[in-house]
């Protein structure tokens, strides 16, 4: 049996699957799935699994800084070209 | 508000937008899966002692301190006057399908009393009270509203689980087949998105064994199930790459209606047109977010997306509005 991780462990873990980023942070799947694409948050993917892992800390606070320079009235390519210039 | 349990969880989307003060069939179908989202928690969570296939349960669980209000409630009524239950998981989870309406009325009020405990549910002026037929005949209803945040979370998660490729949780698992039965699924993901829940579907039936188990189990109440276009829609839906069977039906229930907004006058301008309907929803008490202008704008209503389509309708003189109609989840 694969039971889904409880909020607690979620929070202790280092990395987290995209549906856990989607509890941590409550935006929609298809947003974090146009942001991965998009290479604004960054991750991990096994080859064979083809499972993409989020860095969590690192994640949840670049989703917190997007969504906070949308509210700016920022664009998606302007968030982009800010984001770049900075290092993960 | 504290962390939910599967089976709230699963009520968050089922009570959602329901009637609360009518058993309406989409109501009936819900407090059914409501009560088998229960029998699910407690096998995930081992309540049962097993022997080979066969769960069992002592009534002394009900004095079980971590046992909570609505699982009592549905214990009780499976338990009735014995003082063991037994059985295989699908002869548990048909059982559902014989409750009467004054069983179901228990097990609702049981989870909305500690779902509203909790802030994550709370009853609204229904929206088709604002219909013209409806307003105009002075009907007044009630709906319930699942809490905004809590509900984003608990389908995105799900339709991230489920979309994303990667191994799927039990709890993904159940909740699938809850929501099939339910007929929620239609709400949480579009008609394209659902060939690939069906692929997935198949994909599990074969390789996991809670899959296998609980997809062939059909917990349907024919009378309370709309089957219009259901056999076009099976077709359409349910054929995959790698074939199509009895684990791609996805039951038809229809849980909303067509509503019709009039306005308080002809806007040829589609900008007044959709402020004039904002203001009338607000004015009820709902939650509006427009997603998408132009023609036929994208709005959010409590929840749920809604295209608003321009539409007159014609009694002695034409009254002009907006017609509601739903749209899955799946932006």
């Amino acid at each position: 049996m694969s039971r889904q991780r409880s909020m607690d462990k979620i929070l202790a873990s280092d990395f987290v699957s995209i549906g856990e980023l989607v509890r941590l942070t409550g935006s929609r799947y298809s947003t974090l799935k146009f942001y991965t694409e998009e290479g604004m948050l960054p991750f991990e993917q096994e080859e064979e699994k083809r499972t993409r892992r989020f860095p969590r800390e690192n994640a949840v606070s670049r989703i917190n800084e997007i969504k906070e320079l949308k509210e700016q009235g920022l664009s998606i390519p302007e968030i982009k070209e800010r984001l770049s210039s900075k290092a993960y | 508000m504290k962390e939910l349990s599967f089976a709230q969880h699963f009520t968050l989307i089922a009570l959602n937008a329901q009637e609360s003060t009518r058993l309406t069939n989409s109501k009936k179908v819900s407090l059914r899966c409501m009560a088998a989202a229960v029998i699910l928690e407690l096998y995930l969570d081992n309540g049962f002692s097993q022997v080979g296939d066969v769960l069992t349960c002592e009534r002394g669980i009900l004095e079980n301190p971590s046992i909570s209000l609505y699982q009592k409630a549905v214990l009780n009524i499976f338990f009735s006057k014995n003082e063991t239950i037994s059985g295989t998981l699908p002869q548990y989870l048909t059982r559902v399908v014989k409750m009467s309406k004054k069983q179901l009325k228990i097990v609702e009020d049981a989870f909305v009393a500690n779902l509203k405990e909790e802030n994550a549910l709370e009853e609204i002026h229904a929206l088709l009270s604002s219909d013209l037929e409806f307003v105009t005949a002075g009907i007044e209803m009630k709906e319930y509203r699942s809490n905004s945040e809590s509900f984003t979370r608990v389908t995105e998660s799900i339709r991230a689980e489920i979309l994303e490729e990667g191994p799927v949780t039990d709890e993904a698992i159940l909740m699938l087949w809850l929501l099939r039965e339910s007929g929620s699924i239609y709400d949480l993901f579009s008609k394209e998105e659902l060939k690939h829940v069906a692929e997935r579907i198949y994909k599990l039936y074969n390789d996991s064994s809670l899959g296998k188990t609980v997809f062939p189990i059909s917990i349907h109440n024919t009378v309370e199930y709309a089957v219009k276009n259901f056999l076009k829609m099976k077709k359409e839906i349910m054929t995959t790459p790698s074939g199509s069977g009895v684990a791609f039906v996805f039951p038809i229930i229809e849980r909303s209606q067509s509503i019709f907004i009039d306005t308080e006058a002809y806007f040829a301008n589609k900008e007044d047109r959709l402020n004039d309907v904002k203001d009338r929803l607000e004015r009820n008490g709902h939650h509006i977010k427009v997603i998408r202008e132009g023609d036929i704008p994208l709005i959010k209503i409590d929840n749920m997306l809604y295209e608003a389509v321009p539409h007159a309708k014609v009694y002695k003189f034409p009254v002009h509005g907006v017609r509601l109609l739903k749209y899955p989840l799946s932006l």
